[in-house]
């Protein structure tokens, strides 16, 4: 393929992530299966998660990642409630985390071109997420993620937490009836 | 093309580290290899390359005697251990350099888009004792032309190992 065609290809591609464009903040997003009552839960544990890829080589097998996304996690969601249990637990929390490469089409896709616009570049798109499964019944009740700009991020371990505290605190508070 | 050749040549390492909070370093005096770590392997063209693992061992011994620890006598019980992985992913870059610098006109301004092959250095440091990793670094960088070239190679792991290592709290 030649690279103009590959670049429009690219282009076309980079549309659909516009939205996550290399500026954009955190964003956050979650889906509450039908009939879903939160009430109805107290206690929660984690669920053994064999496979802990996430695309890049410094966050596999981490464990001050992982870590900190554990205790985020179980922090906010003690703060709603739950109570972590070692064993027979009402629900069970997933988490995953991963990183892609993504376009930011920047101005490339405007009509006219003009000099002070940003151009297309490429970033790191980070997404955490977090799933939560009725034990019993082994059903997956709600999911929540987020996603962000995570260049530069990693290398600085203090940003990195910082950027999974705001993700984690923002994507427990999208679980509905708790509030 | 000569730019996106200067670009890539230049392109500076990328180095960052993790560390465990409150570690006190000043307990460690003696490291040795821990086992081949369980990771996913990386790449074909490194597990198959003696001269590879051989060059990281080699540029991880001499940091650490610099920093004073001491390799463990065999069948010691070694303070620390010591594992690397090394992966390698395709990456795409957007180059626009020309025009930034006002080097081009109308058509050739369009971005350029390439795919190059960066490799990852990782070092876990684990606690022998506890087995918990209490500190990780690493060193990112382009490989373009570097796998087939063993001095270039050489100089790559020697700079990468030398960066992330001085991000290695002393312990004197």
């Amino acid at each position: 393929m030649n690279p103009s065609r590959r670049l429009a290809g690219l282009a076309a591609l980079g549309a659909s992530v516009l939205m996550l464009g290399a500026c954009a903040p955190l964003t956050v997003h979650s889906f509450t299966a039908r009939g879903t009552n939160f009430a109805t839960y107290r206690t929660y544990g984690w669920a053994d998660d064999a496979s802990r890829a996430t695309g890049d080589p410094r966050l596999d097998n981490n464990p001050f990642f992982q870590t900190r996304i554990q205790t985020d996690t179980d922090r906010q969601l003690t703060t709603l409630g739950f109570e972590k249990v070692a064993s027979a637990p009402d629900l069970l929390v997933h988490y995953h985390a991963s990183v892609t490469q993504k376009l930011d089409i920047g101005a490339a896709d405007q009509a006219y071109a003009c000099d002070d616009c940003p151009g297309p570049s490429m970033y790191d798109a980070g997404t955490i997420l977090l799933d939560i499964v009725d034990a019993r019944t082994n059903k997956l009740i709600w999911r929540g993620w987020a996603e962000t700009n995570m260049d530069g991020v990693v290398n600085n371990q203090a940003s990195l937490e910082q950027r999974i505290d705001e993700a984690i605190a923002k994507i427990v508070a999208t679980i509905p009836g708790r509030l | 093309m000569a730019a996106l050749v200067l670009t890539m040549g230049c392109a500076t390492m990328g180095v960052g580290s993790h560390v465990q909070t409150g570690l006190n370093v000043a307990q460690y005096h003696t490291y040795d290899w821990g086992q081949a770590d369980a990771l996913p392997a990386g790449d074909p063209r490194l597990d198959e390359d003696p001269f590879f693992k051989d060059h990281i061992l080699g540029a991880v011994e001499k940091q650490m005697a610099a920093k004073g620890f001491e390799r463990a006598e065999v069948d010691g019980h070694p303070d620390l251990l010591i594992h690397y992985h090394a992966a390698i992913n395709r990456r795409l870059e957007v180059n626009r350099t020309d025009q930034e610098y006002g080097y081009c006109a109308d058509e050739e301004c369009r971005a350029r888009v390439f795919e190059y092959e960066a490799g990852t250095l990782v070092l876990d440091i684990v606690d022998a004792n506890t087995n918990r990793v209490i500190w990780r670094g690493w060193a990112q960088d382009t490989i373009e032309g570097v796998l087939e070239d063993q001095d270039r190679m050489s100089r790559k792991i020697d700079e990468a190992v030398r960066l992330m290592l001085a991000r290695f709290p002393r312990p004197l």
